[in-house]
Order: C-alpha cells, then sequence, then structure tokens
C-alpha cells in the first residue's frame, strides 16, 4: 500500500477506508467471515462430522478477529483521519496484524486452559508458533489485499465525484446571467444610435456563449481563451465606457499552449464585477502574462474598492475555486491559482504547465 | 409627472430616456449615476418618481432609497434591476415596484402609473430578504425638509437618548432615526462595539479605555476629548476585544 503510485498524485488526505463503525459495516464483516470459515470447512473436512467441527471453529475464530479488527478500525478513525495515505496504511495493516497477533494467542491460552498440553493435536505447543505465524502471514496477506481494495475503490469513487464535479464546475463557469441581461440591455439601447455597435456586441455575445456551451473537457488554444477574454471585455467596454480601462501584456505567452476553457475570462469578469464596477470613476485592470519555459502565469490585478463597514461579500471565492478545480483535473502536473489584495489591488495568479498542441 | 433616472451604466440611462420619450407626458429633471448623487438631485428637483438602479458603485440604490423614505415628501422609487436581485421578490406582490432590464415599453407605463412611495418597513423587508445584505455607508439625520448625510467611517460612537441615536463626530454630536440594535445588527461589533446599554464605540476611532477616579470606566476615541461610559457588565469584554484585535 505504502509505495502505491497513485498516492502522491492528488490524494492529501489519508483517510480512504469505510466508516468501520457503521452498522451495515460490521454485518458485512460478519458475512464475511461466515464465508471465509465455510471456504476453510470444504476444504478440510473428510467427514460430516469434522465439516461442522472445522466450521464453527473457523467461525469463532475469525468472527472475533473480523470484529476485533472491525472495533480498532472504528475506534481508529480518529487517529487515521488527516494521516497521508501512506501513514494511514501502516498504522492500519500495523493495526490489524497486531489484533490477528493477540486473538491468536488467546486462543492457544484458552486451548490450553481447556485442553491441557496433549489433548489437541492442531495445538501442540511445538505447533504454537507455527499457528500464530500462519495466523499473522495470513493476515498480513488478506489486509494488504483488503486495503489495496478499499483504496482504488476510494480512488475510482473519487475521481467519478471529480468528473462530475468538473462537469457542474464547467457549468457554473459559463457566464453571469447578470452579464448577459445588462449586455442585452446595452444592446437594446444601441440598436437605436449606434446600430454598428449594437450588431458588433450581439456577435461578440454570440461567440462568447457559443464558446462557453462548448465541451468544457476539451482544450483550447490559449489564444483563443484570449480571444474570447477580449470580446468579453468589448461588451463590456460598451456598457461601462470610460470607466473600465484594462490593460494587456501578453506577448511573451505560448499562444498554442492548450488550457480548459473559460480559465482566463471569469478572473476578468471577477476582476471587473468585484473591482471596477464598485468604483465610481472606475480603474485600470492589468493583465500580464510570462512564459518559463515549463509552464506561464498569467496576472490579473484590478484596484480594490474602498472597503464597505462590513465586507459581506464571497462571490469572488467561487469563480477561483471552479476554476482550480478544472485546472486540477486539466493536467497531470500542478496547475497553481493564487489570489488575494496586495496593497490596494486585488491579484490573481494562475501558473499552467506548458502543453501545447503538435 | 418629474422623473429622476438614477444609474451607473451611461447606455442604460439613455435607453430609459428614450423609452420615457415614447411614453410622453413625462419630464426628466434629473440623472445621477450613484446613490449620494441621487439623494443630492432628489433634494435640488424634488422628482415625483426615482428609477432607481439597484447595483451602482459607492452608496446602491436599495440604501439609497432607505435615506429618501425618510423625507417629509418622499418620491415614489422603482428599481430597476438585471437580475440576481432576489431581495426583490419582497416587493412582488404589488410587482410595480421594480422593472427587470431590458425594460419593456408597457411595463414602464404601468410602473409609472402606478408608481407609489415605499415605506421604511418596506425597505427593510427587503434588506432583511436580501441574503448577501450590506450595510449602508452613510447615516441620514433629517434637518427640516433636508437629508445630511454622515459617513459611517465619521462616526466616533453612537450614544441612545430616549427617542434618538446621537451620532458622535469630532465637533458635535447628530441625531438619527435607528436604533442602537439595529445599527450593532447591520454592522456587526467588528465596526460598533457595545460599551453600555446606551453606546456603541467606534472600533476604528477607538483609542483605549481610562480607569476614573471613582472607579468606573471610560472608553477614549480618536477626535474626541469625551471619555464614554463603559458598563461593568461590557467593560471584560471590550477590553478582551481590545486585547484580542
Amino acid at each position: 500500500m505504502a509505495s502505491d503510485p497513485m498516492a502522491d498524485q492528488h490524494d492529501t488526505h489519508g483517510n480512504y477506508l469505510p466508516d468501520f463503525c457503521s452498522g451495515q459495516m460490521v454485518l458485512t464483516i460478519v458475512l464475511v467471515a461466515e464465508f471465509v470459515a465455510l471456504v476453510l470447512a470444504l476444504s478440510q473436512y473428510s467427514t460430516p462430522q469434522e465439516f461442522w467441527l472445522v466450521l464453527a471453529r473457523a467461525s469463532l475464530f475469525l468472527l472475533w478477529i473480523g470484529l476485533g479488527s472491525a472495533a480498532l478500525l472504528c475506534a481508529a478513525r480518529n487517529a487515521l483521519n488527516g494521516r497521508s495515505t501512506t501513514a494511514a496504511s501502516a498504522l492500519a495493516g500495523g493495526l490489524l496484524v497486531g489484533n490477528t497477533a493477540i486473538i491468536s494467542l488467546a486462543a492457544l491460552a484458552l486451548a490450553k486452559y481447556f485442553f491441557g498440553d496433549a489433548q489437541n493435536a492442531l495445538l501442540q505447543p511445538q505447533h504454537a508458533g507455527i499457528f500464530l505465524l500462519r495466523n499473522v502471514t495470513i493476515c498480513a496477506i488478506v489486509s494488504a489485499l483488503l486495503l489495496r481494495y478499499f483504496y482504488v475503490t476510494h480512488q475510482w469513487r473519487r475521481n467519478v465525484e471529480l468528473q462530475a464535479l468538473s462537469r457542474i464546475s464547467a457549468l457554473q463557469a459559463r457566464i453571469r446571467p447578470h452579464f448577459l441581461f445588462n449586455s442585452l440591455n446595452t444592446i437594446a439601447s444601441l440598436t437605436r444610435d449606434k446600430p454598428s455597435l449594437a450588431e458588433q456586441a450581439v456577435e461578440d455575445l454570440a461567440d462568447l456563449f457559443r464558446s462557453s456551451l462548448a465541451d468544457a473537457s476539451i482544450k483550447i488554444h490559449l489564444k483563443e481563451e484570449l480571444e474570447m477574454t477580449r470580446m468579453y471585455q468589448r461588451i463590456e467596454e460598451l456598457r461601462l465606457g470610460e470607466r473600465l480601462h484594462v490593460v494587456w501584456d501578453v506577448d511573451d505567452l505560448p499562444m498554442r499552449a492548450l488550457v480548459p476553457g473559460l480559465c482566463i475570462q471569469p478572473l476578468l469578469e471577477n476582476a471587473i464585477y468585484h473591482g471596477i464596477e464598485n468604483l465610481p470613476g472606475g480603474g485600470t485592470i492589468t493583465i500580464t502574462g510570462r512564459d518559463y519555459g515549463n509552464g506561464f502565469d498569467i496576472d490579473i490585478r484590478n484596484p480594490l474598492p474602498p472597503r464597505p463597514p462590513t465586507p459581506t461579500r464571497s462571490g469572488n471565492q467561487i469563480a477561483l475555486k471552479n476554476i482550480r478545480q478544472r485546472l486540477a483535473l486539466a493536467y497531470d502536473r500542478p496547475a497553481k491559482i493564487n489570489a488575494g489584495p496586495e496593497g490596494d489591488e486585488y491579484r490573481v495568479t494562475l501558473w499552467i504547465p506548458k502543453v501545447e498542441s503538435a | 409627472m418629474k422623473l429622476l433616472i438614477v444609474d451607473d451604466e451611461q447606455p442604460a440611462r439613455v435607453r430609459m430616456q428614450r423609452l420615457l420619450g415614447d411614453i410622453g407626458n413625462h419630464t426628466v429633471v434629473a440623472e445621477a449615476d450613484h446613490g449620494e448623487a441621487a439623494l443630492d438631485a432628489v433634494q435640488t428637483h424634488a422628482p415625483d418618481v426615482v428609477l432607481m438602479d439597484i447595483r451602482m458603485p459607492g452608496m446602491g440604490g436599495l440604501e439609497a432609497a432607505r435615506h429618501l423614505a425618510q423625507l417629509d415628501q418622499p418620491p415614489a422609487v422603482i428599481f430597476t434591476t438585471a437580475y440576481n436581485e432576489y431581495a426583490l421578490e419582497a416587493f412582488d406582490a404589488q410587482a410595480v415596484g421594480y422593472l427587470v432590464k431590458p425594460v419593456r415599453l408597457e411595463k414602464l407605463a404601468r410602473a409609472l402609473e402606478h408608481a407609489e412611495r415605499l415605506s421604511t418597513a418596506q425597505l427593510d423587508a427587503v434588506r432583511d430578504a436580501d441574503e448577501t445584505p450590506t450595510a449602508r455607508t452613510h447615516f441620514s439625520a433629517r434637518m427640516g425638509d433636508r437629508l445630511r448625510m454622515i459617513p459611517v467611517e465619521q462616526a466616533l460612537y453612537l450614544q441612545a437618548d430616549q427617542k434618538y441615536v446621537a451620532v458622535g463626530l469630532p465637533d458635535e454630536e447628530v441625531l438619527i432615526d435607528d436604533s442602537l440594535k439595529s445599527i450593532e445588527a447591520e454592522f456587526g461589533s467588528d465596526v460598533f462595539f457595545r460599551i453600555h446599554r446606551n453606546a456603541l464605540v467606534a472600533v476604528a476611532h477607538l483609542r483605549g479605555v481610562e480607569k476614573r477616579r471613582d472607579g468606573t470606566i471610560g472608553a477614549l476615541v480618536h477626535g474626541s476629548d469625551k471619555s464614554l461610559d463603559v458598563s461593568r457588565r461590557h467593560a471584560a469584554e471590550l477590553r478582551r476585544f481590545i486585547r484580542g484585535g
């Protein structure tokens, strides 16, 4: 378990184990123990009488081990949570093997108490060591297999969840309704006085929506994403007029790099919605991009509005979280996104590993 | 009727002007691009109806409407909004209090016919229904038939009398119509901290605590010589707050 290569990739929380405290899990363990006992009995008996004897003995022993293990893992839940996958696996494995050793020793002691040394062929003193070693080895193998099984199931479920999440995120990333209605209002206003501007705005809006409806799992060229962002800017400029200035410094960027769609436009949208729109005189947003060879970063800064007496808004975080999730799924190497106030500006920095199309 | 258009977006104002032109019978006496400008314009031009955008930089439409409601002869207010202002569902019963953008000519005409004054209670209900209520930027005091606006960050302390609350400023005190309780709820203790049954102090201006000769405690604020009474009950909390912050 400890050397599982997948462990290093995304997983930061170690507890992939199911909840052993639940009644359902306890029932499962009882059933599994009985099945194993049945298999043992079937493989060993020669007379019907012996079958029942072996089954009874194996059941008793395995139930003790199974339920004891469940109780231990249940009790150790807090200790397992929050550890790395490796540490949690080692701890859980250790607990299971230790539990088996103790119960084996207890069984030996009980047999000695009830039957004396000579009575039971299976538990003769010279066999005691072998009995213990055999149980511990079987337990180690079965624990390893089980932990591996839990881990893989957990990873699989996590992946399914992440994919579903990213699909939802992609949906949420689609442009704010607020923006749509404001833009339509602007277009309605322009249609009579400045029909050609209105026409251009409709075209830009159409392209923006087309791209936001595209399959979010397909990556696009950085150039396309930047064009989309500029279209968005053009529409907002019509609405906000002199209040909005955007300075672009992105010539350095690798335009053929592949990025998930809508990874930059929402950041400009945020900068406008939380920054410029709240400033009576407007302000300047700066977008800077630098290429570092194996990856590139994009930096978006906007002036902060004077802080309201009670800071209650947190909508900003949703878009950031959303982009973070989609970046995490889009690349093998980690992409990064940092955001926070810096002086009188708010700054978001994206770091994206470079994947170029052929 | 005399109308005032309040919107921070120029194209939106242009379109509203044109719609009103198409309806006829109305005069737009002024335009404003944020809440404070709207308050000034209302007092200068005394419009009958204000068409008010909600999301504007600085003072928004909801706050401006709350201040307007304090006037003796407040104008009727019709909110205009693009989307998302769920709080406005509080008005849905009448369906004349607000219009969604892009505004339709017939709806605008109908809203103007039915335009009514909004009561403070209605506006408070809207604020309470808002999921992320933003505290106001100004206190407003009625001075005859005019409003005096006091930026919230200028208030040093708030002291309750029998009927009014006095806002403490460096050289004077101004009476406003709110209760300490509502102010406490609106801004939270990070902005105004309770030091007495009848007083809140502005955290940003708090200078320290003094022990007076008679054993009572006083709170000192920057910009004023006044020592504010701190009740025994709140003294410990205030000390803890000062140490913690």
